[in-house]
């Protein structure tokens, strides 16, 4: 069993020593090639029709440690095929990655991970990514917006600032979603936000029924009424592209540098 | 392949020399006429990008970060077709999201990626 003691995914660069007229620049953090695992599925839970979380244990190596919002690459098919995934869980567990799947495309991604067997072998690539929370940056509150399963990399990020890295910046999540039915991981994240009070969530319906009493529309609705916008508000988006779209217009209408702005390609 | 220029009046190998041990991949013949021709064996893959098609979902940059890297407009683009082996860009392409890259085999000329 591996011992070695866990290091992330990124090397900081070694800044030169600074002369004297010289100011101090914060380095680029220079991520490491991924590498390839072997993982072993352990677990799985069906949210609904559409979202399953499967839940997979390392077994070559027995640790990959991971940044919050980063994701691995699965192989799905014989013939080299491969998908990526947003992992959902929390670093702190470097022997093991969850990944959130919305299967109903039914492609061969979602097909393979259905249909995969407890304890079988899977050929994976990993830690991948760059959308992570900004580490060196002067963002004093972070606004992370999700559609569907974009929710994914949030939890990892959700769990590792309030759990692990303590930090006590405002952090709000707005996660929109066609029907109530689909939502999932509510009851977690109502826990955390009376655990953490820096923490709050705003579920977004787009096609909410009459009793809904929370946000209804598109995220970008929610957003317009419960943001404020502070100039050097962190921004982190993952769901689908007209989701992004809509959000990065409305920031840069609100004449929000482009630095605070990160979004994810898929999820 | 690299020609070395050599001495024309010596021969490339002295008689009874030891060989001299080359870097991995590097390989060097004596022609005819006592010239040296030393020649590396780069990877047989080329890979192409499908600007159309890409994303910027930058896996292939992650994996392969001598081979691609992301232009101004967060598309991949090719850098070299040496930076890594073949199994790793092989795996770039099939990291790829979209089925953006194409992988030739130039030894065979046939499409290693996307298999048909």
């Amino acid at each position: 069993m591996d011992t070695s003691t866990s290091t992330p995914n990124v090397v900081s660069t070694a800044a030169p020593t600074p002369t004297p007229d010289q100011p101090i620049v914060p380095q680029p953090a220079r991520p490491l090639p991924p590498k390839r695992v072997t993982v072993k599925l352990a677990d799985k839970h069906i949210f609904n029709e559409k979202f399953i979380q499967f839940n997979f244990e390392l077994d070559e190596p027995h640790r990959m440690p991971f940044l919050a919002g980063q994701y691995v690459s699965i192989q799905v098919a014989e013939n080299g095929d491969r998908r990526s995934y947003s992992i959902c869980s929390s670093p702190s567990l470097d022997h093991r990655f969850d990944v959130l799947v919305d299967i109903s495309p039914q492609g061969a991604g979602s097909k393979f991970l259905e249909n995969l067997e407890f304890g079988k072998s899977v050929d994976t690539l990993g830690p991948m990514g760059a959308f992570t929370i900004a580490q060196a940056s002067d963002e004093t509150e972070i606004v992370l917006v999700a559609t569907g399963s974009g929710i994914s990399p949030m939890r990892s990020i959700i769990l590792d600032q309030l759990h692990e890295k303590k930090d006590t910046r405002k952090l709000t999540l707005y996660w929109g979603m066609r029907y109530v039915e689909e939502l999932f991981w509510q009851d977690e994240f109502a826990e955390l936000s009376d655990a953490f009070p820096n923490f709050s969530f705003h579920p977004v319906i787009s096609r909410a029924s009459d009793g809904w009493t929370l946000c209804r529309g598109r995220v970008t609705d929610c957003i317009s009424v419960h943001q404020d916008h502070d100039p050097k508000t962190g921004y982190y988006l993952c769901g689908n592209q007209p989701m992004i779209h809509d959000v990065l217009g409305y920031l840069e209408g609100k004449a929000i540098d482009k630095k605070y702005l990160h979004h994810e390609k898929f999820y | 392949m690299q020609d070395q220029p050599t001495d024309q009046n010596q021969p490339a190998v002295q008689p009874g020399a030891q060989p001299v041990p080359q870097p991995p991949g590097v390989t060097t013949e004596t022609t005819p006429n006592g010239g040296v021709v030393q020649s590396k064996q780069i990877g047989k893959y080329k890979v192409e990008v499908i600007r159309d098609k890409c994303i910027g979902a930058a896996s292939c940059a992650a994996i392969a970060p001598e081979v691609f890297e992301l232009d101004e407009e967060n598309i991949a683009v090719v850098i070299s077709q040496d930076g890594n082996d073949d199994d790793t860009k092989l795996l770039a392409a099939q990291s790829c999201p979209t089925a953006a890259i194409i992988v030739t085999d130039t030894q065979t000329g046939q499409q290693v990626w996307p298999v048909a």
